[in-house]
């Protein structure tokens, strides 16, 4: 199972998300753009969050549940912190985007549009990111990476993994000894 | 308009012009070299942030002077990424660099700008003409090339609106103002423009329709929803050089009589977003939208609204739909949305390049158009040529050069000496054309004629390592999740052609599986509701018609001729070749594979191999002992 | 008043209906799902309505044709009826058949259609394609059965018709469209009492949870 924020998290994300309300208007036109906001900064839409938009807009929930459902852009699930994007366009599927793919899915242990259980990746296959002369191309966190190949994949998230060690230790170092 | 307005527009851009001009001669004058990166997204993907912090931190260590300027993309994606020196000092003219590492640009600026040698092995071409470093402009990527739309696209900065407007920007729109709305419309009829989105609509007839169609509120949106995968020249065009489709919008407002206008990007594309909306601003501030533009009775607001993901939307009326907050299914036309559009009032869609070809038609007038490219087709095409091929990127030709030239000549053929097989055009809503047909002359009709369609312009070229069964596979793939669901044939049809591609790629191919293919293929062309779902078996039905003896192999012989399809291949090593001593496959294999025998004999276990081809690349060239085959069955076993 | 000639008959009827309308109100029976009686804006999802109209080079929805004079139509032509024989047999491709225990049975559309256009109920050469979900209860009074709708949207449109705002909407996308009821879990719903939903399905995709249940 993957873990789920906590309350209070959640509580923290619902309040922020009510501040931002205010600066849109209230036409049926401002749904995608608040629902763009919502995931923007908090990385997917919890139920809450879809029953905030409804109300302050003055619509049914399953509305706005209907409107979600239908663009890719849209998750309803926290994704990990390193997120993957596989992009599968035309160039990078001729170039073996999907061997890609399978390369991040066999190394996480997770398919594409799932997070890892300690939410560290997730994976997701993108139509096309418009870089199609580097292909096969991955975004990850934003960061576009042309060019890819299976050991660039083991190498990318080798790369992760250090740095959270590190990280791990320097926070251990940092703490007083108890 | 009259002619006090007039002078008002006049004396009002002149101020901005001659502002732009200081500027401009300002930062030429100054006596320092010039460094000039592309940081389009190509760029910034290839590390052209990393190449910019390079040159910044040596030119801080060695205190070298000298200025740092970005630009948009010059469309040599293969290139990236690419910077321009410009050090007259030196004597040399400003020089071309291609895949300058963030090694290379120490290395550049230490000798260049310190000790005056350019590094020649680096050098791609000189910008202009001279007696030292061969001309760019004189190579076939370059010097085929007509560029209208993309003109300033890498020339100017696309954060600064004073470059755009140095550069002659903004010049078209005012003279626009002082002219009457239909002096444009007849223009733009007259320059024969057909819309650049794929289907070639007149554009000044839509404009025409949208001026006298009834309605207070006209809106015009400039459709960047551009979903096809293996097409950016949308987005490149926004992160280049914004401001000449901001410039195309406006002449459009201003024409049929819109005070609004929205650019539609995909939420995919966050530097174009970034970019335009920055443009927007800027252009505001300078009066060159907002209330009474340049002084004049012209009303204008840009808004960017982001599309977040479906390819439906590129489609006018789904697009409508997005906008409104709603779910993106189109509905049937007419009534078309230039009648009953946006709020249900008069709306002009076109595409980012067919806007941005707008200013260049004003400027230049209709003749000038009209005598580029063909007569039914005047103008350029904008193309982005990927997949198998030398000098990917962006290329814009006249219409009517044919596919050979622009793949070939302009962008160098197929890499590593493989044969040409096919090129897919117009995307998942296009076709592969076989070799045949590579004389064809590009444009709207021809193209149709031949079974593909220009679409939004992304051609694919594919070589004999191709598989034309899984590529249309890859397209059912593709369309069938971006299918909105409305209608039963593009809904459940495009299932049931994806669920038959599929089989056959496994080799679990039926007899009868092409005939129905065709067949339902058909009916879905001919009974869906919108363009998707009447496109989406575009893909089968003309690999079916030219390479139908590859279906056949899949289905019959349980092979794939191109040795691409998975399930129909297996790897193993050649012992002949094999120098046995050196493991280099056996480290590459990502599932531990290929195993080595007592006697040194190498292996692949089929079980787990996920045949990525990785050993094939980690052998070396020497041995060269990886070999691929179909049917899997073919390759030996080692025990 | 327009007239206008339908497989050689003519007839004279009022102006601004559809051609489907017109025809239906003439007892002149073309299949259908999706469209309602008297709207403007015809949905044109179901692809069953196709009639050759002269002068056309392909067959047209008759929902999205206005009546006009002249019109010369067709109803039975074999490329209306290709087309209207894939478009049942891909609906049936992701249709539970199971007559026996659907409400619906004997008044059920899908079963009018096949009858009509002389095909089977089960597809021959389309592999069966259902949906996960067989029935979703979550709806405080009402049970979905995604196997069973096709989505014509006609619940979607009286609902909102009837009640100014709509409880239910298509949800998720392509194949995997639905119509869902999110988050609508309020005990004072009108729909404990409306029901107009269920009886404009033309299958039995909706039922009431008070009714014994057929599965």
């Amino acid at each position: 199972m993957i873990q789920e924020n906590s309350l209070e998290e959640e509580k923290l994300i619902l309040d922020d998300i009510a501040s931002r309300l205010k600066a849109f208007g209230r036409e049926r036109e401002e749904l995608i753009p608040i629902l763009q906001m919502i995931q923007e900064r908090h990385a997917y839409i919890a139920e809450d969050a879809i029953k905030m938009a409804a109300e302050y807009l003055g619509i049914a929930i399953c509305e706005v549940y209907g409107v979600a459902t239908f663009y890719n852009q849209f998750r309803f699930h926290p994704p990990g912190k390193n997120h993957i994007k596989v992009c599968l366009g035309t160039a990078c599927h001729v170039r073996g985007g999907d061997i890609i793919l399978e390369n991040f899915e066999r190394k996480l242990e997770i398919r594409d549009g799932e997070t890892t259980p300690d939410r560290e990746f997730s994976i997701e296959r993108v139509a096309c990111v418009g870089c199609c002369a580097l292909a096969p191309v991955s975004v990850v966190n934003e960061t576009v990476q042309g060019h890819m190949a299976p050991s660039k994949v083991e190498g990318l998230i080798l790369g992760f993994k250090i740095e959270k060690e590190k990280a791990e230790r320097e926070k251990k170092k940092s703490e007083p000894a108890q | 308009m009259s002619p006090l307005n007039n002078e008002t527009v006049q004396k009002a851009f002149g101020v901005i012009r001659d502002e732009a001009k200081r500027r401009r001669d300002a930062f030429r004058e100054e006596p320092v070299p010039k460094i000039q990166i592309g940081m389009a997204t190509c760029g910034i993907a290839s590390g052209a942030l990393e190449t910019k912090n390079a040159f910044e931190e040596v030119l801080a260590e060695r205190k070298i002077k000298a200025h740092i300027r970005t630009v948009g993309c010059i469309g040599h994606c293969y290139a990236e990424p690419v910077v321009i020196m410009d050090h007259p000092e030196s004597g040399f003219p400003p020089i071309f660099y291609h895949n300058v590492t963030p090694g290379k640009a120490k290395m550049l600026a230490k000798s260049f700008l310190e000790d005056g040698d350019p590094l020649f092995e680096h050098v791609l071409g000189a910008m202009e003409e001279n007696d030292l470093v061969p001309q760019v402009l004189d190579f076939p990527r370059f010097n085929q090339e007509k560029r209208v739309v993309l003109e300033k696209c890498g020339c100017v900065d696309p954060e600064d609106i004073y470059e755009y407007i140095a550069d002659g920007g903004y010049e078209t729109l005012a003279k626009t103002l002082q002219l009457a709305p239909n002096e444009i419309i007849e223009e733009v009829q007259e320059s024969g423009l057909r819309g650049r989105g794929g289907a070639g609509f007149p554009t000044g007839r839509k404009w025409d329709l949208a001026r006298n169609a009834d309605g207070q509120h006209k809106t015009v949106i400039c459709n960047a929803d551009e979903g096809d995968p293996g097409a950016y020249m949308d987005r490149t065009l926004l992160e280049s050089n914004p401001h000449q489709v901001l410039e195309g919008m406006a002449i459009c407002a201003y024409a049929v009589g819109a005070q609004k206008a929205i650019v539609y990007v995909r939420a995919e594309y966050p530097l174009a977003v970034k970019i335009v909306t920055k443009a927007i601003g800027q252009a505001r501030e300078l009066g060159l939208l907002g209330e009474g533009v340049l002084g004049s009775s012209f009303d204008l607001e840009i808004d960017v609204f982001q599309g977040s993901g479906a390819f439906v939307c590129g489609e006018e009326t789904a697009l409508i739909q997005s906008i409104e907050g709603n779910r993106g299914m189109p509905r049937h036309r007419p009534p078309y949305p230039v009648q009953q559009g946006l709020g249900g009032q008069p709306t002009v869609i076109n595409n980012v390049k067919t806007l941005a070809s707008i200013p260049p038609i004003i400027e230049h007038g209709a003749t000038w158009f009209r005598a580029i490219g063909t007569e039914e087709s005047p103008g350029t095409a904008i193309f982005s040529v990927v997949g198998n091929v030398v000098h990917a990127g962006l290329v814009e030709i006249p219409m009517g050069v044919t596919l050979r030239t622009l793949i070939f000549d302009i962008c160098g053929g197929v890499p590593n000496k493989k044969k040409f097989k096919a090129v897919q055009i117009g995307g998942p809503s296009g076709g592969c054309l076989p070799e045949e047909f590579l004389d064809t002359p590009i444009d709207f009709d021809s193209l149709i004629q031949a079974g593909a369609m220009m679409g939004s312009g992304g051609m694919v070229v594919m070589d004999e390592d191709t598989c034309m069964v899984d590529v249309s596979r890859y397209f059912l793939d593709f369309t069938q999740k971006e299918s909105c669901g409305k209608c039963t044939f593009c809904r459940i049809g495009t299932h049931h052609l994806l669920n038959t591609l599929e089989r056959i790629t496994k080799g679990e191919g039926r007899d009868g599986d092409l005939d129905q293919l065709e067949t339902l293929s058909e009916d879905i062309k001919n009974g869906s509701l919108c363009g998707l779902g009447k496109t989406a078996p575009n893909p089968v039905l003309t690999s079916l018609r030219y390479f139908r003896d590859e279906y056949e192999a899949h289905v019959k012989e349980r092979r794939c001729p191109a040795r691409m399809c998975r399930t129909l291949t297996a790897f193993y090593i050649d012992l002949d070749k094999c120098a046995r001593g050196c493991d280099a496959c056996v480290g590459s294999c990502p599932v531990e594979a290929i195993f080595t025998t007592k006697n040194r004999k190498k292996g692949v276990d089929q079980s787990l191999c996920v045949k990525c081809g990785e050993c094939m690349v980690a052998c070396p060239a020497e041995y060269d002992a990886v070999m691929k085959v179909s049917p899997p069955d073919l390759a030996p076993v080692v025990d | 008043m327009v007239t206008l000639i339908v497989n050689k008959q003519e007839l004279q009827v009022d102006e601004g209906k559809t051609l489907l309308q017109v025809c239906l109100d003439n007892g002149i029976y073309i299949p259908n799902l999706c469209h309602i009686h008297g709207t403007d804006n015809p949905s044109a999802s179901c692809r069953l309505c196709f009639v050759e109209i002269e002068g056309e080079d392909k067959p047209i929805p008759s929902c999205t044709v206005k009546v006009k004079d002249g019109i010369i139509a067709k109803t039975d032509t074999p490329s209306v009826r290709r087309l209207q024989r894939t478009a049942f047999k891909l609906l049936m491709s992701v249709h539970r058949v199971d007559c026996g225990h659907c409400p619906a049975n004997k008044k059920c559309e899908l079963q009018r259609i096949a009858k009509f256009l002389k095909v089977g109920l089960k597809p021959k050469y389309l592999e069966l394609r259902l949906k996960e979900t067989e029935v979703d209860e979550s709806h405080p009074f009402l049970d979905y059965y995604p196997n069973r709708c096709v989505l014509c949207g006609k619940c979607i449109a009286v609902c909102k018709d009837k009640h100014g705002r709509a409880f239910l909407t298509f949800a998720k996308r392509g194949l995997d469209t639905v119509v869902s009821s999110y988050g609508e879990t309020d005990a004072n719903l009108p729909c404990s009492k409306c029901f107009a939903c269920i009886r404009i399905c033309p299958v039995g995709a909706i039922t009431s949870k008070d009714s014994p249940r057929q599965t």
